[in-house]
C-alpha cells in the first residue's frame, strides 16, 4: 500500500513537468541529428588550439628529465624485486615437481578440504599435463610476487585511508585512474626506468591490481561499527590496540575480498606482461597466437584459468569460518552439505568419511611418537619445556604431519631418486582436437552464414551510424549535452570538472578517437544490457542454470582474451565489429551477476504480498521487483561501462579504431606523449560516465528509501 | 589463531627453503638474446645464438619478446645485448638509433644518422612486400593477370564494413609505415585498407577466408609461414621507386604514381642489431666480428618455416638439421 502511495505521490508531482523535460530532449536529439549531418567533415576542435596545446612535447620533455635524473634510483628498486622474484623463481623450477604440489596441496586440504584438494590437484596436474610446468612456475612466481606485494602494500595504503578523511580524499582519484588507465600506456615506458622481465611486470601489476585491496580494506575498517569501537575505548583500549585487535580483524572479510580481487586482475596482466620481456604461460600464449595454434593457446588460457580460480577458492577458504553441523548429521566432504537428506549421498560419502578417519589416524599417531620422542629428549633437560613442545605439536598435527611428507619429499629427491620435472610421458594434451574443432566451425557453411549475418546487420545498423553521428555531431554541442547532465544529475561543481576535461581532449586534438571510444563503449554497453539482463533473470529464476552461469562468468573474466581472440577473428573476421563482440564478452559478467543479484535480494515479502493480490510472475517482475533492482542494476551497468572502457585498449589489436588505436601508434613510435594523452582521453571519460552513473544510483536508492 | 599460525610458519618453511639455492655462476663470455615472436625472426635468431654457442663459446640467455619499439628501447638500455632480423620499413626506431651505414654484400644500402644508441649489421635476409591473392582465386578466374584487375573483381572482395569497395587486409600496424590506403587511391584501386591492428589478427581472418575458399586481398611479405601452408599469388604491384619528398617531415607530401607509395616495397635489409657499449668489450669482439659477416639466406629460411610449420619441428630441431647439413655458416666464423 504504502509503495503504491509512493509512486503516485511521484507521478503527480511531475505531471506538469513530464510533457516538458522529455519533449525538449526529444528537441535536442533531432537538433543534433540535423547538426550532425550538415558536417562535412568529422568535428574536430579549432587548429589555433590544438597547435597552443602542445601536451605531447611537454609529456616527452618530462619523460626526458626523468630519464636522465631518476634511473639510477628506479633501477636500484627493480634490482631488489629482481632478486626476490628470481629467489622464488628459482625456488619454484628447481625443486622437484611432486614437492610443489604437495606444496600447493597440503594448505588446500588443510582449509578447503576434499573438494578444494581435488581441484588443486587438477589444477596442477594439468599444468604438467599439458607440457606448461615451467611456464606455470614462472606465472606462478610472478603472480604470487605481485599479489603478495599489492597486499602488503595495499592494506597499509587502505588503513591510511580508514584513519584519515583527507588521505581519502587524495586517494580516490589516484585509485580511479590506476585501474582505468590502460597498462599499455606504462608499461613501455617502464620498461626504461625498471628494465626488463619480471621487475617491471611485477611492478606494473602492483598498479593494476593494487585499487580494490586498498578500497575494501578501507571500507572493511570504516565498517567496524561505532559502538564496537566505543566499548572498546571505553575499556581503556589505546588506538593501536582498538586497530589492531579489533577494526583490522572485523575488517578480514572484506580485506580478504579485497586480495581476491587482486589475485584476479593481477592474472588478466599475464599475457601483457609479455610484452616486456616477462616469460610465462602468457609468453606461451602470445606465440601460439601469433603462429594461429588456436588449441595451443586456448590450453594455456586453461592453465592461467585453473591458477586463478584456485587461488580464489583458496583465498575464500582460508578466510570462511567453520561451519557448526548439529550433532545428528553427518559431514560432508565432497557433495554439498545440504544433500544430507538423501540417502544416496550419504552413502557416497560414508567411504569418504572412513578414509578421512583412517588418514587422521595414521598421521596423528605418527605425529604423537614423533613428539613423544622428542618430548622424551628434551625433557632429559627441562620437563616443561618438553611437554609443552610435544602438546604443540600434538596440537597441530596436521601442520607438522604435511611438514613430514614435504621434508620426505625433499629426502626422497636428493638421495633416493631425483624426480625432476613432470614426466613427458603423461602429456595428454587436446590442442589438436581443439584446433580441429574450431577449423570445422570455420569451414560450417550454416554456421559461417549466422555470423555473416549477425556481422552485416550489426556494422550497417548499429555501429557505421552511431560512429557517424558521434564524429560529426559538433563538439560544442556534445560538450554542451554532457555537462548539462553531469549538472542535472551530479551537480555544478562537476559540471565544470566535465566542461574542462572534456576541453582537455579536444585540446589534445584527440576529440573524434575519443567520439569513437565512446561510440564503441555505448554500443557495447546496450548489446551487454539487451544480453545480460534476460540472462540475469533467468539465472534468478533457476538455481541449476545460475550454477553454470557462474562457471562461464568466472571463466569470461579470468581467461586471457587473447585465447578467444583467433577464433573470433576467423568467425566474424577483423575489424570494428569483432573489436565489440571481444568487448562484449570481457564486460558482460557485472551486468549478469548484478541483476541476479538485485533480483534475488529483493526481499521475498513484497513478491508474496504480490502474489497474494493477485499479480502473475511477469507482473510481479515487472512491478516490484524490477523497481527495487534498478540500483544493483545501474550498478552493474556502472561496471560494464568501466570493463568496456578497460577493453578498449585491447581491441586495437584487432582491427579496434580510437583512443586505443592512438595509444598503440604512440607507443610504436616511442612518443611517449601521444600515447599517454590518448591514454588520459580514456580515463577521463570513463570518469565521467562513471560520476554520472553513480549519481544516478544514489538518486534511485535515496527514492526507493534504501 | 590457529589459521595464523598456520600460515606463518609455512611462510618460514618457504623462506628457509630459499637460502639452500645457490647463485649462478659467473660466466664472461655471456650475452642475453631476444628470440623474435614470429617464427621467421625466430629461426634467423636461433641461427646466430647456436653459432655463437657452439662456434663461439658464448652463453647466451634467449628472452622472448614481441617485437616493436619496447625491444630497441631495452637494446639501448643495456637490458638485452642483441636482437635478430628487424626489418628497415617496419621499424621507425632504426632512423633514431643507428648511427652508421647498413652494409650487405660490400655495398652500402643504407645511410643512418641517429643518435647511435644501437648498432646494426645486416642478418642475409632480405625482405619482400606485396599483396596477395589466394591461388584458387586466380585459377578460377583466368582473366585476373595483376593488381590493375583488382576493380573488376571488387564484389567479391567486398565485405560489410567496406560496402561497394572491395577490402585489402591491409599492413596491420600503423607504425610500420605502408601507407596502403594511399598506393590503393594513387593506383586507382577501388578497395579500403583495413588496419587490423597485430599481424595475428590479419593472419586469423585471411586464413579463416582461406579455409572456406573465399576471395581475400592480403599485404603480406616473404620469407613467411603463412605461404607454407597456403598457396599464395603477389598481384605484381609496379617495381618500386624512391621518392626524395615523401617523407614525414613534409606530411607524406606524394609523387604521383611514379614513384612511392604507388609502387610495390623496396627490399628490406634486415638486420641484426645490438648494443654497442655491450659489443665493445674485449670479450665480445668475436660476437661483433661474427655479426659482421652473417649471411643467412631467404631459400634456407624458408625450407626450414615449411620444416617448422608443416613438418613440426622445433625451432632448435630445424636450426640445428640445417647446420649439419651444410657449410655455409663457416663462412661467417671470425
Amino acid at each position: 500500500m504504502a509503495l503504491t502511495q509512493d509512486t503516485s505521490l511521484l507521478s503527480s508531482k511531475s505531471s506538469t513537468q513530464s510533457l516538458i523535460i522529455p519533449g525538449l530532449i526529444f528537441a535536442a536529439i533531432l537538433a543534433s541529428i540535423w547538426l550532425a549531418f550538415q558536417g562535412e567533415d568529422v568535428s574536430e576542435f579549432p587548429v589555433f588550439i590544438t597547435d597552443a596545446f602542445t601536451f605531447t612535447a611537454w609529456v616527452n620533455a618530462g619523460e626526458d628529465f626523468l630519464k636522465d635524473n631518476i634511473k639510477v634510483y628506479t633501477r636500484m628498486v627493480a634490482g631488489y624485486v629482481k632478486d626476490l622474484y628470481w629467489m622464488l623463481e628459482d625456488f619454484l623450477l628447481d625443486s622437484s615437481w611432486v614437492f610443489i604440489a604437495a606444496l600447493l596441496l597440503i594448505p588446500s586440504l588443510a582449509f578447503g578440504g576434499i573438494k578444494l584438494g581435488f581441484l588443486v590437484l587438477f589444477g596442477t596436474m594439468y599444468w604438467g599435463m599439458v607440457g606448461l610446468w615451467d611456464s606455470a612456475m614462472e606465472t606462478l612466481a610472478l603472480m604470487g610476487l605481485s599479489v603478495f606485494l599489492s597486499v602488503a602494500v595495499g592494506v597499509i595504503l587502505g588503513i591510511f585511508c580508514a584513519l584519515s578523511d583527507r588521505f581519502e580524499r587524495n586517494m580516490k582519484p589516484a585509485l580511479d585512474i590506476m585501474q582505468v588507465m590502460p597498462a599499455f600506456v606504462y608499461l613501455i615506458p617502464a620498461m626504461f626506468f625498471f628494465g626488463i622481465g619480471g621487475a617491471p611486470a611485477i611492478l606494473a601489476t602492483m598498479i593494476y591490481s593494487m585499487p580494490p585491496i586498498i578500497r575494501l580494506t578501507n571500507l572493511g575498517i570504516r565498517q567496524v561499527p561505532n559502538e564496537t569501537v566505543e566499548t572498546a575505548t571505553a575499556f581503556g583500549s589505546s588506538k593501536s590496540q582498538i586497530l589492531f585487535k579489533v577494526q583490522i580483524p572485523l575488517a578480514l572479510p572484506s580485506i580478504m575480498m579485497g586480495v581476491n580481487q587482486t589475485i584476479m586482475m593481477a592474472l588478466a596482466l599475464v599475457v601483457l606482461a609479455t610484452f616486456i620481456g616477462a616469460q610465462g604461460l602468457g609468453s606461451d600464449i602470445w606465440v601460439s597466437i601469433k603462429k594461429l595454434e588456436v588449441g595451443a593457446a586456448l590450453e594455456g588460457g586453461i592453465c592461467v584459468l585453473l591458477m586463478a580460480i584456485m587461488f580464489d577458492r583458496f583465498g575464500k577458504a582460508a578466510s570462511r569460518e567453520t561451519v557448526t553441523l548439529p550433532s545428528d548429521s553427518q559431514k560432508f566432504y565432497l557433495l554439498p552439505q545440504t544433500w544430507d537428506i538423501y540417502p544416496i549421498a550419504r552413502q557416497v560419502e560414508k567411504p569418504l568419511q572412513l578414509i578421512h578417519f583412517a588418514f587422521a589416524f595414521v598421521f596423528s599417531s605418527v605425529i604423537r611418537i614423533f613428539s613423544f620422542i622428542l618430548n622424551s629428549v628434551i625433557s632429559l633437560f627441562n620437563k616443561d619445556y618438553g611437554s609443552a613442545i610435544a602438546q604443540f605439536i600434538n596440537a597441530h598435527y596436521f601442520f607438522f604431519s604435511g611438514l613430514l611428507i614435504l621434508i620426505g619429499i625433499i629426502y626422497y629427491d636428493a638421495n633416493v631418486a631425483a624426480i625432476g620435472t613432470f614426466p613427458d610421458a603423461w602429456n595428454l594434451s587436446i590442442r589438436e582436437e581443439i584446433s580441429a574443432g574450431v577449423k570445422s566451425l570455420v569451414v560450417n557453411d550454416t554456421f559461417i552464414s549466422i555470423t555473416k549475418t549477425i556481422r552485416s546487420t550489426v556494422v550497417i545498423y548499429l555501429l557505421r551510424p552511431f560512429d557517424f553521428y558521434l564524429t560529426y555531431l559538433p563538439y560544442w554541442f556534445t560538450i554542451g549535452a554532457l555537462v548539462l547532465i553531469s549538472w542535472k544529475s551530479v551537480g555544478i561543481r562537476f559540471a565544470i570538472i566535465t566542461a574542462i576535461l572534456l576541453a582537455f581532449i579536444g585540446a589534445c586534438n584527440i576529440w573524434t578517437e575519443a567520439m569513437i571510444t565512446l561510440s564503441s563503449v555505448l554500443i557495447s554497453v546496450l548489446l551487454c544490457f539487451v544480453i545480460g539482463v534476460p540472462i540475469g533473470i533467468l539465472a534468478s529464476y533457476s538455481k541449476r542454470f545460475q550454477n553454470i552461469n557462474e562457471v562461464i562468468l568466472d571463466a569470461m573474466q579470468t581467461l586471457p582474451y587473447f585465447c578467444y581472440l583467433v577464433p573470433v577473428l576467423m568467425f566474424f573476421g577483423g575489424g570494428a565489429f569483432s573489436a565489440l563482440l571481444a568487448t562484449i564478452i570481457y564486460s558482460i559478467p557485472p551486468i549478469i551477476r548484478l541483476t541476479v543479484l538485485g533480483l534475488s535480494q529483493v526481499s521475498s515479502t513484497y513478491s508474496e504480498v504480490s502474489k497474494s493480490f493477485g499479480g502473475t510472475t511477469i507482473q510481479t517482475l515487472n512491478k516490484i521487483k524490477f523497481p527495487l533492482a534498478v540500483p544493483s542494476l545501474v550498478m552493474g551497468f556502472n561496471q560494464t561501462v568501466m570493463m568496456a572502457f578497460a577493453m578498449q585498449i585491447v581491441t586495437p589489436l584487432i582491427g579496434g579504431k580510437g583512443l586505443g588505436l592512438e595509444v598503440f601508434n604512440g607507443l610504436a613510435r616511442s612518443d611517449t606523449g601521444r600515447a599517454l594523452a590518448a591514454g588520459i582521453g580514456i580515463c577521463l571519460l570513463a570518469m565521467i560516465i562513471d560520476r554520472i552513473s553513480l549519481a544516478w544510483t544514489k538518486k534511485q536508492r535515496d527514492a526507493l528509501g534504501l | 589463531m590457529k589459521n595464523s599460525l598456520f600460515a606463518k610458519t609455512f611462510a618460514a618453511l618457504i623462506l628457509s627453503s630459499f637460502l639452500v639455492l645457490s647463485a649462478g655462476t659467473a660466466n664472461a663470455k655471456r650475452l642475453t638474446a631476444a628470440v623474435a615472436d614470429w617464427t621467421g625472426g625466430e629461426l634467423t635468431c636461433q641461427v646466430a645464438v647456436a653459432i655463437l654457442e657452439e662456434e663461439l663459446g658464448y652463453r647466451v640467455d634467449r628472452i622472448e619478446f614481441a617485437s616493436g619499439t619496447g625491444l630497441w628501447e631495452a637494446i639501448a638500455a643495456g637490458d638485452i645485448d642483441f636482437a635478430c632480423e628487424s626489418w628497415p620499413s617496419y621499424a621507425e626506431a632504426d632512423d633514431v638509433m643507428i648511427n652508421m651505414n647498413l652494409v650487405y654484400d660490400g655495398e652500402v644500402v643504407k645511410e643512418y644518422s641517429g643518435d647511435g644508441s644501437v648498432d646494426a649489421y645486416t642478418s642475409g635476409i632480405i625482405g619482400m612486400s606485396d599483396y596477395y591473392v589466394p591461388k584458387y582465386f586466380v585459377d578460377a578466374n583466368p582473366d585476373f593477370k595483376d593488381w590493375s584487375d583488382l576493380n573488376k573483381f571488387k564484389d567479391q572482395f567486398a565485405t560489410p564494413e567496406t560496402g561497394s569497395k572491395g577490402r585489402l587486409i591491409g599492413c596491420p600496424v600503423a607504425g610500420w609505415n605502408c601507407h596502403d590506403q594511399k598506393r590503393l587511391d594513387l593506383l586507382g584501386i577501388d578497395f579500403e585498407a583495413s588496419e587490423l591492428g597485430t599481424e595475428v589478427a590479419a593472419l586469423a581472418e585471411a586464413q579463416g577466408a582461406y579455409d572456406r575458399g573465399e576471395a581475400f586481398l592480403l599485404y603480406l611479405w616473404e620469407p613467411h609461414f603463412f605461404f607454407g601452408k597456403n598457396e599464395m599469388v603477389g598481384v605484381k604491384l609496379p617495381a618500386y621507386k624512391y621518392c626524395d619528398s615523401f617523407t614525414e617531415a613534409n606530411n607524406w607530401q606524394d609523387c604521383g604514381t611514379a614513384a612511392w607509395p604507388a609502387t610495390g616495397w623496396d627490399k628490406d635489409y634486415t638486420m641484426n642489431y645490438m648494443n654497442p657499449e655491450v659489443m665493445s668489450r674485449p670479450e665480445n669482439a668475436e660476437a661483433v666480428a661474427f655479426f659482421k659477416k652473417m649471411a643467412f639466406s631467404n631459400t634456407d629460411q624458408a625450407k626450414m618455416l615449411v620444416r617448422v610449420g608443416d613438418d613440426g619441428l622445433s625451432v632448435e630441431e630445424a636450426v640445428a638439421e640445417w647446420k649439419n647439413s651444410t657449410d655455409e655458416w663457416k663462412a661467417w666464423l671470425p
